[in-house]
């Protein structure tokens, strides 16, 4: 089915022909202030919003994996949450029982996010469209289960709690127990996995991929294992989500079943479409967007899941491209 | 130029004092916050919300008696959802932005497992006013948590004596499948064979999830294993849930011992009405019409008055504790968290539900359930009322300091 | 044996309840081609209007089985000519989505009319009290609850089969292009049978009420399940409905009994099962991509 409204690959390529050398540099260079912001944060912002850039952080690592099987290779996953939740448990265990450095927590959580998306996707791709999206959705409350019934593992509802922030690892004496230096730490993180990830993107796997998303057949009829690259990409996306799930657990002190429930699997298409799955950095934006009306939203009225769904349903009628997808367009128009 | 300079270090040295002055005075008028962690949505927020009720009675009325230290209190709840993840959040939240000064709070013991070992990054007080779980001043305990309310230990040493007394042999449960439900059945098992080592604790129990909604299948089963007591931890909307499928079912007619170990919550005695059973045992704890002193009275006396309804034991709660904080702080001479948070080890002051002291091993309050009969409705609260009453002394229910495994 | 036959009849009454919100979940998707993500939500209004009806108004059950799923119809056939039929033949991912954010709006809309907490109906007198059967005993109302069940099957089938405005929608399902040409008043025909699906979900809604807690999650909770239920029976598929909330039904009340240590898991089980192994479901036909 032609996804053409929300493909990155379309206006990407003909943006580019039209803008101005101007804009190459531009990109690079806003990209690199930002960073540079962003890690100067805790010197200038109030207390409160170290936790919640480190949030935002987080969340957009998540959905940005998520807009891999989404917006690039057009396939919705209703599950993604149960990778997130896989990282979440494996670094709050490792942490509690092992006690180890925290890098390698986050490295095990890749793997075991890795490995659960390796099962689930091999047994999802092979559907189509709402049956993907459904499949996905089972199986992300399958594990949501096993988590919540599996007591002397998982410890239930009440997930893992009290595990302790020892030491990063790799030789660096960081103080992971001080949000400022959590935060810092998450920042270095997702920057390097948010690079790694547009690498893929840019390569021509990624260009396969979004192929693939366009229109399949033509793909297949080349003599491409369309299959063998949907699972690829299920794959990746599993690993970088389990890498957010990996932060998200000592950030909060806590990992839970509900990490892994279908609600939670609802946030990072949340924020795609919210962002706008067009561009690589939308799902970024949708998270900051998502958590920041939710934290000023919230001081005034509890009922900011209203303005959400309003949010959601006006993007989805009219803002296909989300918020960020909309302003981009305008802007390289011109 | 010199004559320029020495005015401008003249206004500079005026300025410096006014502000030395005014500062202090500012600081004075600065209004004293306290953040509250509820369950305000879901099938447990009326308790939230009941607590909510309380906080506002104590504050209210410590305002209108002058505040605290010449100050006045503030409070600002946030919804914890039941979630220790959340919770977390709201506690950053109230602590880092809304900058409270003291938390109170937790209807959960699966958040009170999560929040309680975040407390020292926090550095600010906790009272736990409901949130039962014997770890939060037992393995997790730490300088800045305390709990003013009744925990596990103490209501289930409770519930074990009614339930020795009763007679019955084969004991099982029906609890929510999370730390509340299991560790109510471990504690509870273990002090009735301590009383009486012929009963009989049965493999065959039940631990639906929390905020389940059909009961149906785990009371056929508990019924088909034909018990004579069962001991029933379910709380809040599922137990009103419960107790109607339970009725339909035909638990209530059986030949057994029932005890509900939060069954006397006002909270679901009046969602239930008659519905409640009579005849169970209804264990809370508190319980408005078991103490007969006079700052008990007069609570009893104005949350009447402003809600129309009989405080709940969270409602009493959440009051005591805001009570307890202007003790502290006053034993303190000021709200600052960390002397506040010595000040309230070892405090004693007046609660509705007797004298309270925190005790220095582990901040506990020992303080000890009620418990008594499903008796007959009483038409101007629209609840059921408990008759016989047996009240519980602190002192005959805590265990020790050691038997917590708390080391401060 | 009683046992069983009590974990049969708890299956059974589950198993109505699900099929009442499946069923309208599948003639919406067969005349709009849209899963009704806001499904869930219609039938928790319904419960909601029965507690408003029956709680705060004092009417009694009866009418309010009448007049609550009436005013939950009227209010889907005003969201579908605003809102939902901007994404007709679009791509089947943005109706998922659009219904899903109807389903925010009217969860956060619940709390903020009644808000937060649970509440009780209590069953009509007629019905509370319990019978015997088969050496059980077994509440009145459930009984009932199985019954309407029932009715409410003969009745859809009777309707789509035997009626002409039975055919007349079965064409539009068919062809909608085709029944235009013919003088078919298609875009009312749409209507009509969303707002139909809405107040089949509401009627699940007032029969639940009196045998559940109406609290703001029952939406969230009801809709998975139907999910489950039209994904094991196939989508679209009217006996499909029927054959999975049954399946259901008896996972629920035979794995809560007998197997409570992964009675969680099993729908899911079951749902990837037959994804896996069926992905039209058992009696399903295919789906429009």
């Amino acid at each position: 089915m032609n996804r053409n409204a929300s493909a990155p690959s379309a206006s990407v390529a003909a943006g580019a022909a039209a803008r101005p050398s101007g804009w190459r540099l531009a990109v690079p260079l806003s990209l690199v202030l930002l960073l540079a912001v962003l890690a100067a944060l805790p010197s200038f912002a109030p207390y409160f919003y170290i936790f919640v850039v480190t949030e935002i952080l987080i969340m957009g690592l998540f959905a940005a994996s998520f807009n891999l099987i989404f917006g690039y290779t057009g396939m919705l996953s209703f599950g993604h949450a149960a990778f997130f939740g896989m990282g979440a448990y494996t670094t709050a265990m490792l942490l509690l029982h092992v006690e180890l450095p925290l890098v390698w927590a986050l490295l095990a959580s890749m793997a075991t996010a890795a490995l659960l998306a390796l099962v689930i996707g091999f047994l999802s791709v092979r559907l189509s469209e709402v049956y993907f999206a459904m499949l996905t959705l089972a199986f992300g409350m399958m594990v949501y289960a096993v988590a919540h019934q599996w007591r002397s593992l998982t410890n239930g509802s009440d997930g893992i709690t009290g595990f302790l922030l020892r030491d990063f690892g790799l030789g660096l004496d960081l103080q992971l127990a001080d949000p400022a230096v959590y935060y810092r730490v998450v920042l270095a993180v997702v920057a390097i996995a948010a690079a790694v990830l547009y690498l893929i993107t840019r390569s021509s796997f990624g260009l396969m991929l979004r192929a693939i998303s366009e229109n399949p057949e033509r793909v297949a009829f080349c003599g491409i294992d369309v299959r063998r690259h949907r699972l690829a990409a299920f794959v990746i996306a599993g690993l970088f989500a389990g890498l957010a799930g990996a932060l998200f657990a000592p950030f909060n002190r806590v990992a839970s079943p509900d990490m892994l429930h279908w609600s939670q699997s609802a946030e990072p298409v949340l924020m795609t479409i919210l962002g706008g799955a067009g561009y690589f950095l939308g799902p970024f934006f949708g998270a900051a967007m998502f958590v920041l009306l939710e934290t000023w939203i919230t001081s005034y009225t509890e009922h900011w899941m209203l303005f959400l769904g309003i949010a959601l349903a006006l993007l989805v009628m009219f803002f296909r491209r989300g918020v960020l997808g909309t302003l981009l367009d305008r802007m390289l128009r011109r | 130029m010199a004559k320029n300079f020495f005015a401008l270090f003249k206004s500079g040295l005026v300025s410096l004092l006014a502000l030395a002055v005014l500062l202090p005075q500012a600081q004075a008028q600065q209004p004293i916050r306290l953040g509250g962690i509820f369950i305000m949505s879901g099938a447990a927020s009326v308790y939230g919300k009941f607590a909510q009720q309380g906080i506002q009675l104590a504050v209210d009325e410590i305002n209108a008696a002058g505040g605290v230290l010449g100050r006045k209190l503030e409070f600002r709840i946030e919804d914890s959802q039941g979630k220790a993840d959340v919770a977390i959040q709201a506690a950053r939240k109230l602590v880092f932005q809304d900058r409270v000064d003291a938390l109170l709070g937790l209807d959960s013991s699966g958040v009170a497992t999560g929040l309680v070992p975040v407390m020292p990054e926090l550095r600010r007080p906790l009272i736990i006013t409901h949130a039962a779980t014997p770890d939060a001043t037992g393995k997790l305990c730490n300088r800045y948590t305390f709990r003013i309310s009744v925990n596990v230990n103490q209501n289930m040493m409770a519930a074990a004596h009614v339930a020795a007394d009763s007679g019955a042999k084969r004991w099982t449960t029906i609890g929510p499948d999370y730390a509340f439900g299991h560790q109510s059945w471990e504690y509870f098992s273990k002090y009735l064979k301590e009383l009486k080592p012929d009963v009989e604790l049965m493999k065959e129990t039940a631990f639906p999830r929390f905020g389940n909604e059909d009961f149906t299948p785990f009371i056929n089963s508990v019924m088909a294993a034909e018990p004579d007591g069962v001991l029933i931890s379910v709380w809040g909307g599922d137990l009103v849930n419960f107790v109607r499928q339970a009725r339909n079912l035909g638990f209530f007619d059986r030949d057994m011992q029932v005890l509900m170990t939060v069954g006397a919550a006002t909270e679901v005695l009046s969602a239930l009405g008659e519905d409640m059973p009579e005849g169970v045992w209804l264990g809370t704890r508190y319980w408005f019409d078991a103490h007969d002193n006079p700052v008990n009275q007069a609570f009893v006396k104005a949350y009447m008055e402003r809600y129309k309804t009989p405080p709940s034991y969270n409602a009493e709660g959440a009051y005591a504790a805001v009570y307890a904080y202007k003790a502290a702080m006053e034993k303190a001479g000021s709200a600052d968290p960390e002397k506040v948070t010595e000040a309230l080890s070892d405090l004693g002051f007046q609660a509705p539900n007797g004298e309270i002291s925190f005790r220095a091993g582990d901040h506990q309050a020992v303080v000890g359930p009620t418990w008594g009969r499903a008796a007959a409705m009483n038409s101007d609260y629209g609840i059921r009322m408990l008759d016989p009453v047996r009240s519980f002394k602190g002192e005959d229910v805590t265990p020790s300091v050691e038997e917590t495994g708390c080391r401060l | 044996m009683p046992s069983i036959i009590a974990a049969l009849l708890n299956s059974l009454d589950i198993a109505m309840l699900l099929f009442v919100i499946a069923v309208g979940l599948n003639i919406i998707f067969g005349v709009l081609n849209i899963i009704n993500f806001a499904h869930g939500g219609l039938y928790m209004l319904g419960a909601y209007f029965t507690y408003t009806l029956v709680g705060r108004l004092g009417l009694p059950f009866w009418p309010a089985l009448l007049l609550a799923p009436l005013a939950v119809a009227a209010i889907a056939a005003v969201l579908e000519r605003l809102v939902l039929y901007r994404v007709y033949g679009r791509h089947v991912t943005d109706s998922l989505l659009l219904t899903f954010a109807l389903l925010l709006i009217i969860d956060e809309g619940v709390r903020m009319i009644w808000g937060s907490g649970i509440h009780v109906v209590r069953p009509p007198e007629l019905l509370q009290g319990r019978v015997n059967f088969a050496g059980v005993s077994y509440p009145l109302y459930s009984a009932f609850v199985i019954t309407s069940g029932v009715v409410l099957l003969a009745a859809l089938w009777a309707l789509f089969n035997r009626t002409r405005i039975g055919r007349v929608v079965r064409a539009a399902a068919i062809d909608r292009d085709m029944a235009q040409t013919i003088g078919i008043n298609v875009p009312a025909v749409v209507t009509g049978v969303f707002a139909f699906g809405a107040w089949i979900a509401a009627i699940g809604g007032v029969v639940a009420a009196p045998m559940r807690a109406i609290d703001p999650g029952m939406g969230d909770k009801i809709i998975i399940e139907s999910f489950i239920v039209v994904v094991i029976g196939g989508l679209g598929s009217f006996p499909g409905a029927l054959l999975g909330a049954l399946v259901l039904g008896l996972i629920h009340g035979f794995g809560g009994r007998y197997l409570p240590q992964i009675n969680l898991v099993l729908p899911y089980i079951g749902m990837a099962l037959v994804l896996l192994w069926r992905p039209h479901g058992l009696l399903g036909r295919r789906a429009a991509a």
